[in-house]
């Protein structure tokens, strides 16, 4: 039956009343499982605190799963969900400097407006930058379109790219995140955070 | 089981799951298809058609984006066929080796046989198959030579927009004169000329 939109079950304004209702319920977890705290999400980096790393492969893991077992109950058709094109060197770049802003800032963009909802000023300074940042980018557009739209791959996924089979590669992905968890709760204790 | 590493019940649950669809044959069934209503909203549109005017002004001008479709049996598509068209019999239209052609969001495809049923017929399997792009010759071969190949001439008393489609199609008829016979290829993919690849849609993107 699904995907929702495509198959003309819900029509684009249900969609945006339930990615709202998502939304909030996203903002929601991320807030009470500690996201709007920039020491949390740094800790990332330092190896004091994986729960970003285990939150969103957890999630991805999650989405894997379900998708696929969906599409096996014939719930969705999987030829007709989305897949984000790659455009190889600005996504590289890109990640750079976003995990460069990351590490900075204390916040990625969806936790600082967490942080903000709970009264945080360094994140309304981090948002005042992302709109500077869209700014700065919007304006030098026509010098950097070649290089955005440059390296256009399609939307290769893993399964073709290996030629696997999806199941296959989930059970891969499954096996390689609980090993970076292992590492992850090994790196808890090697590099515990001094306390303030 | 009282003090269980959270991360070892993760996996507990999380590896019997992935290997269920490690061995689980993938479903490879389409369960989307347009509605018999959605179906006949189409097709009582006519947006699937393609003008032979418009078609003609394609071939004319060399435009990349357009691939012909003859749908008809290999030795018909030998004896006459329009400019530059590949030769995908509606037989085998579903082959594997054509899935990269009727599957594409790059070019139109414009299939056509003698009249429209059978394009149409193979533009119907295309459409419940989800795939895009995929258009009909509107009359088929037979309106093409009527319209573009012997264009009426029309009286001379007629608007200036008669008189210029008929220039035009005089035109393009003299310039496709004939249907060359462009070497046969049914059974190979020729190389389609290539153009820019169009990006998709922007949508909403996530992230965190």
């Amino acid at each position: 039956m699904g995907p929702l939109i495509v198959s003309d079950i819900i029509t684009q304004n249900t969609n945006f009343f339930l990615a709202f209702l998502i939304g909030i319920g996203f903002g929601f977890v991320l807030e009470s499982s500690g996201f709007s705290s920039s020491r949390k999400l740094a800790g990332m980096f330092y190896g004091y605190d994986t729960v970003v790393l285990k939150v969103f492969f957890t999630a991805a893991i999650v989405a894997m799963l379900g998708l696929l077992f969906m599409s096996l109950f014939n719930w969705i058709d999987l030829d007709m969900v989305y897949v984000n094109p790659t455009y190889l060197w600005s996504t590289i770049v890109g990640g750079i400097i976003m995990g460069a802003g990351f590490i900075i800032g204390g916040f990625c963009p969806g936790t600082s407006f967490c942080a903000a909802a709970i009264g945080k000023i360094d994140a309304l300074f981090f948002i005042g930058g992302i709109f500077l940042g869209i700014f700065i980018f919007s304006e030098a557009y026509p010098l950097l379109e070649g290089f955005y739209k440059g390296s256009f791959q399609g939307t290769p996924t893993l399964p073709e790219a290996l030629g696997l089979k999806d199941g296959v590669v989930v059970l891969g992905i499954i096996i390689v995140a609980l090993a970076m968890f292992w590492v992850g709760e090994w790196a808890e204790k090697k590099f515990p955070r001094k306390e303030y | 089981m009282k003090n269980i590493n959270p991360r070892v019940l993760l996996a507990m649950f999380i590896i019997p799951l992935g290997m269920i669809l490690a061995f689980v044959p993938a479903n490879t069934t389409h369960p989307y298809k347009l509605s018999p209503v959605d179906l006949l909203e189409y097709v009582n549109s006519g947006m699937q058609y393609f003008t032979p005017d418009e078609v003609a002004h394609m071939v004319v001008s060399k435009d990349p984006s357009l691939v012909l479709i003859d749908i008809r049996a290999e030795t018909e598509y030998e004896k006459y066929h329009l400019p530059g068209a590949i030769n995908i019999p509606l037989t085998s239209l579903l082959d594997d080796q054509w899935k990269d052609y009727v599957n594409q969001d790059l070019r139109y495809n414009v299939f056509y046989s003698n009249g429209t049923v059978n394009a149409n017929q193979a533009w119907m399997l295309t459409r419940q198959l989800g795939y895009e792009n995929n258009y009909v010759l509107q009359g088929g071969l037979n309106y093409w030579v009527e319209s573009i190949m012997n264009p009426d001439k029309p009286g001379s008393t007629s608007p200036n927009e008669e008189i210029a489609k008929y220039d035009f199609r005089k035109g393009a008829g003299q310039a496709l004169g004939g249907g060359a016979m462009i070497e046969s290829s049914a059974q190979t993919a020729p190389d389609l000329p290539k153009i820019a690849p169009r990006p998709k849609k922007k949508k909403v993107q996530g992230g965190c």
